[in-house]
């Protein structure tokens, strides 16, 4: 792969990044509500004086925000949130991040590989069972939204069978023989999250999977193979799949920045404490801050999901190389 | 040729690796201790810190008051009892107060607790304020400087006396933690309320926070040191449901919580006839309330879009067109109580019923609203005294999905009236910033007529809710209708300065009846408080006030160290009252039959309508729908392939 192309790659991400942070600093102070007043309706004007001077809400947006803004993110310094006072926000992202790290890494990985065979072989197989069945379901779940199939689980598999807990990462304050019982334990409540996490996006791939290998399979050269004597099963996996499969890698590179977005509504119905919950209570008292660190780590994370994507495309395909 | 053996094992190598890595943090959680009774409460609410200074929300007030004793605690009767102090007498003027504090008293972490750190402690919030700081968000500071201290000393380690600037008994009501010197007294005034006061906490209270994490949960573990009553939990957690009550409702049925505070109105009705559950309707400090923009100056701009709202009269007729029961039954479904007075009736030594009480009657409102000047023309259209037609825009904050229907409610009475009124949710923050006078924002408009919002109260003072009729209240932007009354302002510094709580009472009697008149607000319902809890695995529980009040979530910790284990030996156990002590006024304690309380008899409401997902049998009937659904698919899919099978076979037979 070419050294030109990766520069041309990078020198994107980096632009994008850049006008990332000027617009995160921008978003959120058109928020209507300044954070002083939406933090207890009834504080006393010298207290909030106090808070505004502390979070420098005083000073005039531009310039003064602005450059302190830009210039401590670059130093890597986030700033302390509003609503947790005296926290930094790094801490406080630091604490939330990996519990959706883990629900949307893993349920990424089960989609990825279930939604793709069934859509590999759903399209491999047009017109059969499998197909039309497999088609009906992923387009139902498909356009579920994550929290009515979160629901749906948490009522009949936590509420009505009793079989997974409700809520949480870990059993509150339990205690545990071994971390075997740990494990066990963290892996009842990642049940019904990843689950729903992992239907969601099955239909996804299923369906994008399945279109792409009908299309493929339409090739000229796909007909070469088969007029050569190669077994289909040969055809499938060696010319069919990896061409099959460029979109589906645009797509799941997509999703993967959405992995630290984290479904904010998945991880609210089942009180995950990741960046989704983060998110929200965020943004409920305008923690400008925390908001900003999510916002910004967000877009970071889709821009180099893009980049990884670039250039995985570039390895898979010769054709975009140069 | 397939791919060669050994990197098919890389690649299931690589994939393993990936998931284990992503489980390795597991390693880093915290494990624990041997086998607790534990206690675990659900809300609604999340804290956003621990450090007393900051409390506001209900949850906040709730572990401090776990954490720390506060100098005179609360009994179930609401009178004072021992809390850091053991006993205490006032001067025969009056004006000081002379504490005893308990022998031998330690800290959570073995420190002696002495009446220095009371001293202290009250010292530093009075100091602060004198200097003009205010210790985190002023709170829990104000009970302190509102007590009318003039001065605290220490003269011995068992000794705490204060003087005080007026009679008073305010010292004895104070809802604010002693707190130990030796941790705290490093910090300055200017940034303690940047101190995250980090787990362990030290305190003298009956259970001590070790962990919290932050949107999850808090857990407490028993004080070793504690002086009063041993509770039956030895740890108490808290657990956090911010925007998930359903969540929370569902955990409770599961039993994986043992009480919750605040499910929602339905979910209370249903979890009420569960067997081996308590659910108890009690009233709350709060109140929802259609609110006027009363400024009563010109905006050039901006400013309500009439006069009329500062008229009082015009205010008062309103009243008469507002069905507040209708409200309360279809709304609210019949939880909570019609809504009079500006102090709600929970608080019980100081709420006094309006004399001549408004009645829902259109007619009589358009005939005070034609005698107050305000006349229909020929369309039907009411008009303000310029002329001009009334068009009155309603706003209400959107995070509160019954505010909605109130303002249909309101504006279908109004328009009966010739007053048109135009509906908007909007979000809260927009509202606060619309919600604004010059005095506190030059650029301010107030550019508003009508609004619906709620408040909630101290558990134990109705002075927040007084405060926001203030005409100081427009300058701090602590008023939504920028209501000012200097007869009200003086009222409010008589009863702030009452020697005793029935001095207080009668000039908030006044106070009350002249907002009620005035209505700058029409307070539409009294919020319930609805806590339900199981019984099957600790009994005893006390409710504050008794008979009607809740046992949890309450001023004081009291209740939470007066539970037994419902497992344990047959023989009811009377609740132990804390060592009482002599001087101390009205004995505490309630000693109520062990049993189940009797909950509030709640107007029945009628069969509950909605479909109520989440008992084993939805359950299943879901699942059985869930499975016909799939099973639906399926044979759709088939018969289609089928069809279209067949269709392909009919083409190739006739090429």
């Amino acid at each position: 792969m070419g050294g030109r192309y990766l520069a041309r790659k990078l020198l994107q991400a980096i632009i994008t990044i850049a006008f990332i942070i000027l617009l995160n600093f921008l978003l959120f102070r058109l928020m209507p509500g300044s954070p002083d007043r939406v933090l207890a309706r009834n504080l006393p004007l010298d207290v909030r004086q106090v808070l505004l001077e502390r979070w420098g809400l005083d000073r005039p947006v531009f310039p003064d925000q602005f450059v302190a803004y830009v210039g401590a993110t670059l130093q890597g310094d986030l700033g302390e949130s509003f609503k947790f006072q005296g926290v930094s926000v790094t801490d406080v992202l630091a604490e939330r991040i990996w519990p959706t790290l883990v629900l949307f890494g893993l349920g990424e990985m089960i989609a990825i590989v279930i939604g793709l065979a069934l859509g590999a072989y759903s399209g491999w197989k047009r017109g059969g069972p499998v197909d039309y069945v497999g088609n009906g379901i992923s387009l139902v779940l498909y356009s579920m939204p994550y929290f009515v199939i979160g629901m749906i689980l948490l009522i009949v598999f936590s509420g009505g069978l009793g079989w997974f807990p409700t809520s949480g990462m870990l059993e509150m304050g339990a205690t545990y023989g071994s971390f075997v019982d740990q494990l066990l334990d963290f892996l009842s409540h990642l049940a019904l999250p990843l689950t729903t996490v992992a239907i969601g996006l099955i239909g996804q791939y299923s369906i994008l999977m399945r279109a792409s290998i009908i299309e493929t399979l339409g090739e000229d050269y796909i007909t070469t193979a088969r007029a050569k004597g190669l077994t289909e099963g040969y055809v499938l996996r060696r010319h069919a799949l990896p061409n099959a499969m460029l979109p589906a890698v645009t797509l799941v590179a997509i999703n993967l920045g959405y992995v630290i977005a984290g479904a904010i509504t998945v991880e609210l119905v089942f009180g995950w404490p990741g960046l989704g919950t983060l998110t929200v209570e965020a943004l409920n008292s305008r923690d400008y801050p925390v908001l900003q660190g999510v916002f910004l780590l967000l877009s970071i994370s889709v821009v180099l999901a893009n980049l990884a994507a670039d250039l995985v495309y570039g390895l898979l395909d010769p054709r975009v190389r140069t | 040729m397939r791919t060669p053996v050994r990197h098919r094992f890389v690649r299931l190598l690589a994939a393993l690796g990936l998931t284990g890595v992503l489980l390795l943090p597991t390693l880093a959680l915290p494990a624990r201790a041997a086998n607790p009774l534990v206690l675990r409460v659900g809300t609604l609410q999340s804290p956003d810190s621990i450090n007393p200074w900051n409390a506001s929300l209900v949850v906040e007030y709730e572990i401090f008051q776990l954490n720390y004793d506060l100098l005179v605690g609360f009994g179930d009767d609401l009178q004072p009892t021992p809390g850091f102090a053991e006993s205490w007498t006032q001067s025969s003027d009056g004006l000081t107060w002379t504490f005893k504090i308990r022998d031998g008293m330690k800290w959570s972490d073995g420190q002696p607790a002495t009446s220095e750190d009371a001293r202290w402690t009250i010292a530093f919030a009075l100091n602060s304020k004198k200097a003009g700081t205010t210790l985190g968000l002023g709170y829990i500071q104000d009970y302190f400087v509102d007590a009318g201290i003039d001065s605290v000393v220490a003269p011995d380690p068992q000794t705490l006396t204060i003087h005080t600037k007026y009679p008073t008994e305010r010292v004895l009501s104070m809802d604010a933690p002693i707190l130990p010197k030796h941790v705290w007294e490093k910090k300055s005034a200017a940034t303690v309320g940047d101190f995250t006061n980090p787990a362990p906490i030290v305190g003298t209270g009956p259970y001590q926070a070790v962990e919290w994490k932050t949107g999850q949960y808090i857990r407490f573990a028993r004080n070793p040191n504690y002086w009063g009553n041993r509770g039956a939990a030895d740890e108490v957690d808290i657990r956090f449901f911010p925007d998930a009550q359903d969540t929370m409702v569902q955990a409770f049925k599961r039993g994986e919580l043992d009480y919750i505070r605040n499910p929602s109105a339905q979910q209370f009705d249903q979890l009420k006839a569960l067997p081996g559950v308590t659910a108890v309707e009690a009233p709350a400090t709060g109140f929802t309330e259609l609110g006027f923009n009363t400024y009563a100056k010109d905006i050039p701009g901006g400013g309500a879009s009439t006069k009329a709202l500062r008229d009082p009269a015009f205010r008062d007729a309103l009243g008469y067109a507002i069905d507040k029961q209708a409200i309360l039954d279809k709304v609210y479904h019949g939880k909570g109580t019609v809504g009079t007075t500006m102090v709600p009736p929970y608080y019980v030594q100081y709420h006094v019923d309006p004399t001549s009480p408004r009645t829902f009657d259109i007619n009589l409102a358009g005939q005070k609203l034609e005698a107050a000047g305000y006349v229909l023309n020929g369309n039907g259209q009411r008009l303000d005294k310029d002329g001009k037609p009334l068009n009155l825009r309603l706003y209400f904050p959107n995070d509160e999905p019954s505010y909605a229907t109130d303002a249909q409610f309101i504006a279908d009475w109004f328009s009966k009236l010739g007053i048109k009124i135009k509906s908007q949710g909007m979000d809260t923050g927009a509202l606060t910033d619309i919600q604004t006078a010059p005095e506190y924002d030059p650029k301010a408009k107030a550019n508003y007529d009508l609004y619906i919002w709620g408040w909630a109260g101290d558990n134990n003072d109705p002075n927040t809710l007084l405060k926001i009729f203030l005409t100081s209240s427009i300058a701090s932007a602590g008023t939504d209708s920028l209501y000012s009354n200097p007869q009200y302002d003086s009222l409010f510094k008589q009863q702030n300065e009452a020697p005793t709580a029935d001095a207080r009472k009668a000039s908030m009697a006044e106070m009350q009846q002249l907002i009620y008149d005035q209505a700058p607000y029409h307070i539409l319902v009294n919020d319930s408080e609805l806590h339900v809890w199981r019984t099957d695995k600790f009994a005893n529980w006390q409710q504050m006030p008794p008979g009607t009040g809740t046992p949890l979530f309450v001023m004081g910790a009291l209740n939470y160290t007066l539970l037994t284990d419902a497992t344990a030996a047959p023989t009811p156990a009377a609740p132990a009252t804390p060592a009482a002590s002599a001087a101390a006024s009205a004995g505490p304690a309630t000693v109520a039959p062990v049993t189940t309380p009797t909950p509030v008899t709640t107007p029945t409401p009628a069969a509950t309508p909605a479909p109520a997902p989440a008992d084993s049998s939805s359950g299943g009937t879901l699942l059985l729908l869930g499975a016909i659904v799939l099973v639906a698919i399926i044979a759709v899919g088939l018969v289609a392939w089928r069809g279209a099978a067949s269709r392909r076979r009919k083409k190739e037979d006739e090429e």
